[in-house]
């Protein structure tokens, strides 16, 4: 705490020098620093060449305006994720989420990287020597960390207005389906759990995971039943003994299968699954885990609400 | 039997003789004298030779590695840019990415080998090495809990060597007495092995896809994001730690002997026992919190010494070479083979080392005297 | 014949494990209504939990431990060595490696076949054995250990190339290798049904000869048994039981190792008294652990084999201890 007072003291300082300095050289004024979790990180202009290293950072970027020169590749794939292949475009792939080809990076000759908050310190070193590297700072699984993340690598583009843009045009869309669920969905009638099927019982979402907490915005009344521990995604796999914990209203389902039929029809052959209320009244909905439970960011936004929309609108 | 016996016992005395006959160096020996022929030396040519050969291969390592990689360097950039007068990038690519990977495998193989040769001449079995033994999967359990844990502050690297540290500990507590060629000790570890490797399972099925793909370099072992702190510790603890096997050289070789000959010899089995366990697990542990567990080298380096030493002879310095050698090696084929996406070096040895590794275990026999 | 008692405590044991499993779990289902049922009350809720839940995975459980326990005796009988184990020997990896492979090639863990199982299993039975056969590792049980070791390193290295290629498969692998008698259907246990028959009549024909082996190879040849055909038939009935238990609970260390070893404590070495003892001491280990998985992160489960190598660690470290390492 003090820290952060003193740190925060520092920067307002610092932050005063910059715009002194700004003011008597106005022809090289054209810096902006971002915040970061390795302190402020000086960015130059507009950044044209850039590279991610997280999948939310690709989104934040694309959404901003900005298509990156490098990638790495998402799960299940040898390419990014198959929601953002089309406006990614021909984007260089530079590694796996577990291992960045640095060189390969160096050869993108990049303006600014942008990471994820996972990255570590060692590859942070060399990264922030190759190109001004932005890793956010946010408390992980909170429902807002997407739109903090994506606010920070817009700042980090200098694409903030766009950003805000996008970010508003999610804002409207959610209500559009706030909306249609008011208008199809009775206000009682919402209860939701999010969860992948293994078949030793279910792994159900965090709350405050991007997905649990765009259903919440749409009205859906989202509840992981208090058993994801602080700071994880997902629970560890619960007993199909205490299936009635999630057994609510509704139960959105995500594979990671191609198909979401053919993982439905495999969970349902569990009698515990079976049993659920939720599948007797026909209220499990099948979503693309590489889309709900992997991505993030505001184009991922955008189209998990229209998944959610399609099966809102399958109601009579 | 008593033919093999005795080649055996002559090769000893042979090893032992020129200290009773100063004139002339046996078959395959120089004889270095100095200090007014007060002082001799015997040199053994074929592990000059050996050396001098692994250690050549190693600097063309070295420069293939220096100029490999997305962007090729030619060889004359590359001395321009050792001098400090290359281009910003190409200083860049070689001093901050290459160069330390380059150091960092090298250095970590060398150790690996070095442990590997010491445990292997220990047990007379050619598989007994730390890593198979659980060191490595504790470490590795102890790195991921690091990268999963909210509440665990140090690094890692950190963490994988007091992993290796605490399964050596244990091993020790379990074994009490290192027992005849130690093989209390080597069960002790499978145990902490086989539990560490169901602990790391039960974490990584508890966290996010994300967190286990940042645990993964731990998981294979990989030279991608080394933490300097460590390679200097491991620079080190490689230093001390050479030099002391060097001194229990002498003692080991005794032990290959029958135990009373080796005692009637001046050597004390237990000590010498416990001092070549202890450097193997040490610099294990060294090696691992830098490079993960890159277990195979420290198989297939000794291996690969053994074969091009003098037999009976216990290849300390060749071994150290050669495992520096694969693993800079592995390391360049993981690099670039399937360029863009790297491989991490454990799996390029494991792929590589395999059919080797079958061909050990159906064809040769698996002590390393034979 | 009259059974010595030891074989009434060991069956004693089996009984009330499986009452175990059936009155605790980690749901809200307790013993009083568990009980209940049992007398007679009908609550659907404890009906469906018991019957449909815990019923199936106790039976899950009995017939992995069955298989395990068995396997391990065999092996042990069969390298001289009280230290086979499928697990330490990398028989369950080599398993554990075709359905790996299986997953990446588009199989889901539930989906799984027995045959892939038991077809890796065999590999990595055979090349065991074969490494006991060439380099006369029999007589030293160590060596044959340190050589599973190295296989099951192997195998784990290339299952981890096998998660960095795909990542779908990662996902499905990490939840599967950690092992789990939960969630299985009828259907799948059927389908390992049938080569563990087969398992057990092999068993049944080949156990006399073995126990002859055990002897020796002259005495086995003298009382008019090949060695060879015999050995053949027993790797067969391991990979068998060895691959159908993983097909259906994940691959699960030190149960064949903790199994025999009390066996032999009471029944002493002769593999036709170890084996009866098997068979009620297999299933009540895994039966217990998996009811101690339960209960230990309700309302979560923890996986059953770190239950199962916690309780195994210590046993092989007393073997070593203990025994100067007997041979059998």
């Amino acid at each position: 705490m003090q820290q952060n007072r003193s740190t925060g003291l520092l920067r307002q300082i610092l932050g005063g020098f910059a715009i002194a300095a700004a003011v008597s050289f106005t022809v090289q004024a054209d810096t902006h620093t971002v915040d970061t979790a390795y302190g402020p990180v000086a960015i130059e202009g507009s950044p044209e060449r850039v590279v991610t290293l997280y999948e939310g950072a690709l989104d934040a970027a694309l959404a901003s305006g900005v298509t990156p020169v490098g990638a790495i590749i998402t799960r299940g794939g040898d390419s990014v994720a198959d929601y953002i292949q089309a406006k990614a475009g021909d984007v260089k792939i530079v590694g796996t989420p577990g291992e960045t080809n640095l060189e390969a990076v160096i050869a993108l000759n990049p303006d600014v990287i942008l990471a994820s908050s996972r990255l570590s310190e060692e590859q942070y070193k060399l990264l922030s020597q190759i190109a001004p590297t932005v890793v956010p700072d946010f408390k992980a699984y909170q429902p807002d960390t997407w739109i903090k993340e994506t606010r920070l690598f817009a700042e980090a583009l200098n694409q903030s207005e766009n950003a805000e843009k996008v970010l508003m045009r999610v804002q409207e869309r959610t209500a559009e389906v706030e909306k249609l669920v008011a208008a199809k969905i009775a206000g009682d009638d919402r209860k939701t759990a999010l969860i992948r099927w293994m078949p030793q019982g279910a792994l159900v979402m965090a709350e405050g995971l991007f997905s649990s907490s765009l259903l919440q915005a749409t009205g859906f009344d989202v509840d992981d039943a208090g058993i994801v521990q602080e700071g994880r995604p997902h629970s560890r796999p619960l007993s199909q003994e205490n299936l009635g914990l999630i057994d609510h209203q509704w139960v959105f389902l995500a594979t990671l299968n191609a198909d979401g039929r053919e993982a439905l029809e495999t969970a349902r052959k569990s009698p515990a699954f079976e049993r659920m209320q939720a599948n007797q009244n026909n209220r499990i909905v099948t979503v693309n885990g590489q889309l709900w439970t992997s991505a993030s960011g505001p184009i991922a936004a955008l189209a998990l609400l229209d998944d959610i929309a399609t099966a809102v609108n399958q109601l009579p | 039997m008593t033919a093999a016996t005795d080649t055996k016992t002559e090769r000893a005395s042979s090893r032992l003789a020129p200290t009773l006959s100063p004139s002339s160096p046996p078959r395959g020996f120089w004889l270095w004298r100095f200090n007014g022929a007060q002082h001799s030396l015997l040199l053994d040519r074929r592990a000059i030779a050996v050396n001098s050969i692994l250690a050549i291969l190693l600097a063309f390592s070295a420069i293939a590695s220096l100029a490999s990689g997305s962007l090729s360097i030619s060889v004359p950039d590359i001395l321009l840019t050792l001098q400090g007068n290359g281009s910003t990038i190409h200083s860049f690519v070689i001093q901050e990415l290459r160069l330390p990977r380059f150091a960092a495998g090298a250095l970590s193989g060398a150790a690996l080998a070095l442990a590997g040769c010491l445990m292997q001449t220990l047990a007379r079995n050619r598989l007994a090495t730390p890593g198979i033994i659980g060191i490595d999967n504790a470490a590795t359990a102890f790195a991921v809990a690091s990268i999963v844990s909210t509440t665990i502050s140090l690094a890692p690297s950190a963490m994988a060597l007091a992993g290796a540290a605490t399964a050596t500990a244990v091993a020790f507590g379990l074994a009490g007495a290192t027992g005849t060629r130690g093989y209390r000790f080597i069960i002790a570890g499978l145990a902490i092995g086989a539990v560490s490797g169901a602990v790391t399972q039960v974490m990584l099925s508890g966290v996010a896809l994300d967190d286990a793909n940042a645990a993964y370099p731990w998981t294979v072992g990989s030279l991608n994001a080394r933490n300097p702190t460590s390679v200097i510790v491991l620079t080190v603890g490689l230093g001390i730690g050479y030099l002391l096997s060097l001194a229990v050289r002498r003692g080991l070789s005794t032990l290959q002997l029958p135990e009373s000959v080796a005692v009637s010899l001046g050597t004390r089995p237990g000590r010498v026992r416990f001092a070549a366990l202890a450097l193997s697990v040490l610099m294990t542990g060294f090696a691992v919190s830098v490079a993960g567990p890159v277990g195979l080298i420290a198989l297939l380096g000794p291996e690969l010494a053994r074969t091009v030493s003098r037999p009976g002879r216990i290849p300390l310095t060749a071994s150290a070479l050669a495992g520096a050698l694969l693993m800079t090696l592995s390391d360049l084929a993981g690099r670039t083979l399937l360029e863009p996406l790297e491989i991490p070096v454990g799996i390029v040895t494991a792929l590589a080392g395999s059919p080797y590794l079958l061909w050990i275990l159906l064809r040769k026999s698996p002590d390393i005297s034979r | 014949m009259k059974l010595p008692h030891y074989h009434m405590i060991a069956w004693l044991l089996l009984a009330i494990a499986c009452l175990m499993s059936l009155l605790f779990g980690a749901g809200s289902i307790g013993p009083d209504s568990a009980l209940g049922l049992l007398m007679g009350n009908d609550d659907p809720e404890a009906r469906f939990v018991i019957m449909e839940l815990r019923l199936p995975r106790l039976v899950v459980g009995l017939v992995t431990g069955l298989a395990l326990g068995v396997a391990g005796a065999l092996l042990q009988t069969l390298t001289r060595n009280p230290l086979a184990e499928p697990g330490l020997l990398g028989v369950s990896a080599g398993s554990a490696f075709a359905v790996t492979l299986a997953i990446l090639l588009g199989a889901t863990t539930a989906s799984l076949t027995t045959l892939i199982s038991q077809l890796g299993a065999l590999a990595g039975c055979a090349l065991v054995i074969a490494a006991t056969r060439m380099q006369g590792v029999g007589q030293d049980p160590v060596r044959l250990v340190l050589a599973g070791a190295t296989l099951t390193g192997l195998l784990l290295s290339l299952s981890s190339l096998v998660m960095l290629i795909d990542q779908r498969a990662a996902d499905e692998i990490r939840f599967w290798v950690t092992g789990s008698v939960a969630g299985r259907s009828w259907d799948q246990l059927l389908a390992t049904l049938p080569s563990m028959i087969l398992a057990g009549l092999i068993i049944v024909a080949v156990v006399r000869p073995l126990a002859s082996l055990a002897l020796g190879e002259k005495v086995a040849m003298g009382l008019g048994h090949h060695p060879g055909l015999i050995r053949l038939a027993v790797i067969l009935a391991v990979a068998l039981l060895v691959g159908g238990a993983t097909a259906l609970a994940g691959p699960l260390a030190f149960v064949g190792l903790v199994v025999p070893f009390v066996a032999r404590g009471f029944g002493g070495a002769d593999i036709r008294k170890t084996l009866w003892l098997c068979l009620p001491l297999g299933p009540a280990l895994i039966v217990s652990a998996d009811t101690v998985s339960r209960l230990l992160v309700a309302p979560s489960e923890m996986p059953l084999g770190v239950i199962t190598a916690i309780i195994g660690a210590p046993v092989l470290m007393i073997i070593i201890r203990s025994r100067r390492i007997p041979t059998l």
